[in-house]
């Protein structure tokens, strides 16, 4: 049986963990990007009573290996608060919160450095606060943050890996379960590989070109 | 005028300007010359609004304003009828020089504002370089392109900071033959520069500034026969580097 006799034969099987990692990455990077960004926005206008808390959880969390802290969401949180959660949505939450925190601290980040001589050389050219937002802080903001943002989104759907490890059936789980009847584990998992490759690469590369194309040099060299 | 009356200001715990007080007219070019860390640039960000001082008032023509602001008026401050370009140029990188020079004016269905902002890429040689972004043309192109955005605005108080520096002789001319005619066109200009040659060429009024206070001011006799003791140290020490 070559790997294209068993993608044939278990094809059902592999879109449908195909899709539940679908399912979970049009959940996890929403969240993550609408919640994370306001987090951070917050974060920079209100640095002592939003900034400096949500600094302090990012770094504990940081602390924590996202899988750690999946499996505590799963189970000792469960426990002590007497819920039964279903994994998926235990693996939403954790890596939600995970993406959430680095968003926001991404936008904090570039908020917080945002160079104010641009918005100077704006007021003295006698530009409206709205001008002013739109055509400079936003468009510059959106360059420096746009790359980044992607990167986290990728490593963000490489997690999602780790919700097989709580029983959810996405892509890597139907991949060990197929294995597990089949054993022909180079050519599952390479191919797993390649299918990761194949999502994962014009991902980063876009991130890449945006980074080329768009993060002009603010130092004005 | 933009007159500048008692300018006091302090940065932590330094006093950097001592009850200054300028009057930039319209239709003089004032150069306004001192040592580093005199509080020259410092002047010209009270003056331009960006920096507000402690104490003391700036008037604008008929509009005064005092600081500190006691009465909480939030009057808006008078840009671009006073205008700056600032020594480190500040161009907003994510636009071309082209763009750099005509966003201010781009909402405005003054036609001639178009034909302004292209008369003076034309002049200050920028006509092959405007579609590049800043950090794609040299110092002197980023340095002309800046001091073309603030021509663009027509203000009637242009604030100018070290604009020279990395110019060529060429266009080191050019610039004054231009400024001199927004003189004659009735513009007050405020200029900080170190080259006293320029300053010698360019201005009807000479202010020498040092440690935050004005020591001497007059018309430009003051760079041949200075009154002040400080002030012809300063030249000598000027005319010996040069």
């Amino acid at each position: 049986m070559d790997i294209f006799d068993i993608l044939a034969k278990y094809r059902g099987e592999f879109l449908q963990g195909l899709l539940v990692t679908l399912k979970l990455c049009l959940l996890i990077w929403p969240i993550g990007i609408l919640v994370g960004t306001a987090l951070g926005a917050a974060g920079a206008r209100w640095k002592v009573g939003i900034g400096l808390p949500s600094k302090v959880i990012s770094f504990t969390l940081s602390g924590i290996p996202i899988l750690v802290f999946l499996f505590w969401l799963h189970y000792p949180l469960q426990s002590l608060l007497g819920i039964v959660v279903q994994p998926f949505y235990t693996a939403v939450a954790a890596l939600s919160i995970v993406n959430t925190l680095l968003v926001a601290d991404l936008i904090r980040g570039v908020l917080n450095d945002f160079p104010n001589q641009y918005v100077m050389a704006a007021q003295v050219c006698g530009l409206s606060h709205r001008q002013t937002v739109l055509q400079i802080q936003l468009p510059i903001i959106f360059r420096q943050v746009l790359p980044n943002l992607l990167l986290i989104q990728v490593t963000m759907l490489q997690a999602t890996l780790f919700a097989s490890l709580i029983s959810v059936d996405e892509i890597f789980r139907i991949a060990q379960r197929i294995n597990s009847e089949v054993y022909r584990p180079v050519e599952i998992y390479t191919a797993l590989a390649v299918l990761f490759l194949a999502v994962c690469l014009p991902m980063h590369g876009i991130a890449y070109w945006l980074k080329a194309r768009f993060t002009r040099d603010l130092s004005e060299r | 005028m933009l007159i500048a009356r008692n300018i006091s200001k302090m940065l932590g715990q330094k006093q950097v300007l001592t009850n200054v007080n300028a009057s930039i007219i319209p239709g003089q070019i004032t150069a306004l010359i001192g040592p580093s860390g005199g509080g020259k640039s410092t002047f010209l960000r009270t003056l331009s609004f960006l920096d507000p001082p402690d104490s003391g008032s700036i008037k604008v023509d008929d509009e005064t304003f005092a600081f500190p602001n006691k009465n909480g008026n939030n009057r808006p401050f008078p840009w671009p009828k006073v205008t700056i370009v600032f020594q480190q140029l500040f161009l907003w990188p994510h636009l071309t020089i082209r763009q750099n020079i005509s966003l201010p004016g781009k909402d405005s269905n003054d036609h001639r504002s178009t034909e302004i902002v292209d008369d003076l890429i034309e002049f200050f040689d920028l006509g092959e370089f405007a579609g590049r972004y800043p950090n794609q043309v040299s110092l002197g192109q980023r340095q002309r392109a800046a001091i073309v955005r603030a021509l663009a605005l027509c203000p009637k108080y242009l604030l100018l900071d070290e604009i020279t520096s990395a110019l060529d002789v060429e266009h080191v001319s050019k610039l004054l033959t231009h400024i001199k005619s927004l003189r004659d066109k009735g513009m007050g200009i405020l200029l900080v520069t170190h080259l006293i040659g320029f300053a010698e060429r360019a201005a009807d009024q000479v202010i020498f500034m040092e440690s935050g206070s004005i020591v001497e001011a007059g018309g430009t006799e003051l760079l041949s026969s200075p009154k002040s003791k400080r002030l012809g140290q300063f030249l000598s020490l000027v005319g010996t580097a040069n």
